[in-house]
């Protein structure tokens, strides 16, 4: 059963990834995603988003829906949201990154 | 539905990798991992070493201190906006919840023909796996005059503890409309801009308690980090107060007297009347015993922070030589990131990823005026190399620099939760 989800998963992802358009939208994007991976980026994230609780100016992560997780990303990569270092830290991620982190962090407990 | 099939699959694939990739380690033997230096390097490898293989790997964590007090965010404690304790850090995090085992003695030698750390007991402990992060050394003859013996009449407090509450009961003290000295270290060196946010702190105190004092910066190099902000907001926040004196301007400091407080250049003698002294720098001398140093500094591989002279010790922070990236306690913990990744996927077959790191810098200048600079770096063949680079604008609205400091503040709570929790 797990094999057959694993290869519908794959096929499902070749075809969005062959057929898609430049612009990928937030859930095409969580589907290229890999828990692994977004596990290894996210620790990245963890040096200023604390994962123990909220904090004041920047935003606790852990928990987040990860449309939303994609939607703020994108729009640091575009630049459209203003924060440099969240700019720096968007723009050199790629889609599958993105879609990464956003699993990942969606896995986590948030801030009660 | 496609989450949990994923997972399952990564399960599969880590336990098949392991098993196909390390047939040399015999069943039932936990792999062992010493970490020496609790610091932002050390404390973030050994946690997350120890989070990530959840038992699979033993972590040990040399570190003679039993409370940290972080280097970052010392000199926000010398402006007087924070007091001492909020700055100290203990282990117990890392015990309790990681299950590190956190040793609290000096690390004295490393024999790494027989893969073993000694202690200053006499006792020793065996690794597969060494990481290295003692952070810095002084070199205090690189200044004629300046010494350990005289460090308390002129603290350099660049390694944090006692030196920082003594330099800040000296501001304190300091005689009114008196001559404050502060002398920077010569590159390379820890925290860039670390001398000259110490000097907008201390020209913050000033104001609200001596406020016709002076402060002279007698400085070894001719143009330093995020010098047009820090220019600007003294120009704005403490004007007539600090005098910058470029190394091309005054010639050399020549001696250090700390009998009679004076500092010698071509261009005067200065004297003063409090003084913060902070000479040049090299790795911890742990890096040095354990063999992995080329000259000052230790040489490491950009794509996993493993040394160039042992495959089987990493350096972290400031005792590597990371090239583009500053020695900054941001730097070690982004590091320590990708050494972890590279040991846990060494010992325990687990994956291992590309070598990412990033730096930011935050500087306080005035309340609520503060600056950052920051950069993203990949581990290239050669060095690490900068990948994309930030810095304040001269133009930036209060708002922002309000902003930045708040930013500051969480950057400081989630990086020693991301070390110690």
């Amino acid at each position: 059963m797990k094999i057959l989800l694993f290869v519908i998963f794959l096929l499902t992802s070749f075809c969005k990834f062959a057929f898609s358009d430049e612009h990928l939208d937030e859930q095409q994007i969580i589907a290229m995603g890999d828990i692994e991976y977004g596990e290894y980026l996210g620790s990245e994230c963890a040096t200023c988003h604390i994962q123990t609780g909220e904090s004041a100016g920047i935003p606790a992560i852990n928990g987040m829906d990860a449309e939303v997780f994609v939607a703020l990303m994108l729009a640091y990569r575009s630049k459209l949201m203003e924060n440099p270092v969240m700019q720096m830290i968007a723009g050199r991620l790629n889609d599958e990154q993105i879609g990464s982190l956003a699993l990942y962090f969606s896995t986590l407990e948030p801030p009660k | 539905m496609s989450k949990i099939s994923r997972r399952a699959f990564t399960g599969i694939a880590a336990a098949s990798a392991a098993t196909l990739a390390f047939p040399s380690i015999s069943l039932g033997a936990v792999p062992r991992v010493v970490v020496i230096g609790g610091g932002a390097g050390g404390a973030t490898a050994a946690r997350y070493i120890a989070k990530d293989a959840g038992g699979a790997v033993h972590v040990t964590l040399v570190e003679a201190s039993k409370r940290y007090y972080t280097c970052f965010f010392s000199n926000i404690y010398l402006g007087g906006f924070r007091n001492y304790a909020s700055i100290g850090h203990n282990y117990y995090g890392l015990a309790v919840n990681q299950g590190v085992n956190v040793v609290h003695e000096w690390a004295v030698y490393v024999d790494s023909a027989a893969k073993k750390v000694n202690l200053g007991s006499g006792n020793s402990i065996s690794y597969d796996k060494l990481v290295v992060s003692p952070g810095i050394d002084l070199k205090y003859d690189s200044i004629n005059g300046y010494s350990a013996a005289v460090q308390d009449k002129m603290p350099h407090a660049w390694k944090s503890g006692t030196q920082v509450q003594l330099l800040r009961n000296q501001v304190m003290n300091m005689k009114q409309g008196g001559t404050f000295v502060m002398v920077p270290p010569p590159n390379p060196y820890r925290c860039p801009p670390g001398p000259y946010e110490r000097v907008s702190m201390i020209a913050h105190q000033f104001t609200q308690s001596n406020p016709t004092a002076k402060i002279v910066i007698l400085d070894p190099k001719p143009k330093f980090s995020k010098q047009g902000l820090f220019e600007a907001g003294w120009q704005k926040h403490y004007p007539g107060m600090i005098e910058w004196i470029s190394s091309e301007d005054h010639g050399g400091l020549k001696n250090v007297n700390a009998s009679t407080m004076e500092f010698e250049t071509d261009l005067d003698t200065f004297k003063a009347d409090a003084a913060c002294v902070v000479p040049a720098q090299k790795a911890g001398a742990i890096a040095m015993a354990a063999g992995v140093n080329n000259g000052d500094w230790c040489p490491i591989i950009p794509t996993s922070m493993q040394s160039q002279a042992d495959e089987n010790i990493y350096v972290l922070g400031d005792a590597s030589v990371a090239k583009s990236m500053p020695k900054s306690g941001f730097s070690a913990n982004s590091q320590a990131k990708v050494a972890a990744n590279h040991i846990r996927g060494a010992l325990t077959g687990s994956k291992v990823f590309d070598a990412r790191y990033s730096n930011t810098c935050w500087s306080l200048i005035a309340p609520n005026d503060d600056v950052k600079v920051g950069a993203s770096y990949v581990g290239g063949t050669e060095a690490i190399d900068v990948e994309s680079k930030f810095i304040s604008q001269a133009d930036d609205s209060s708002d922002t620099r309000a902003a930045n400091y708040q930013e500051s503040i969480d950057w400081y709570n989630g990086i020693t939760s991301d070390m110690f929790s």
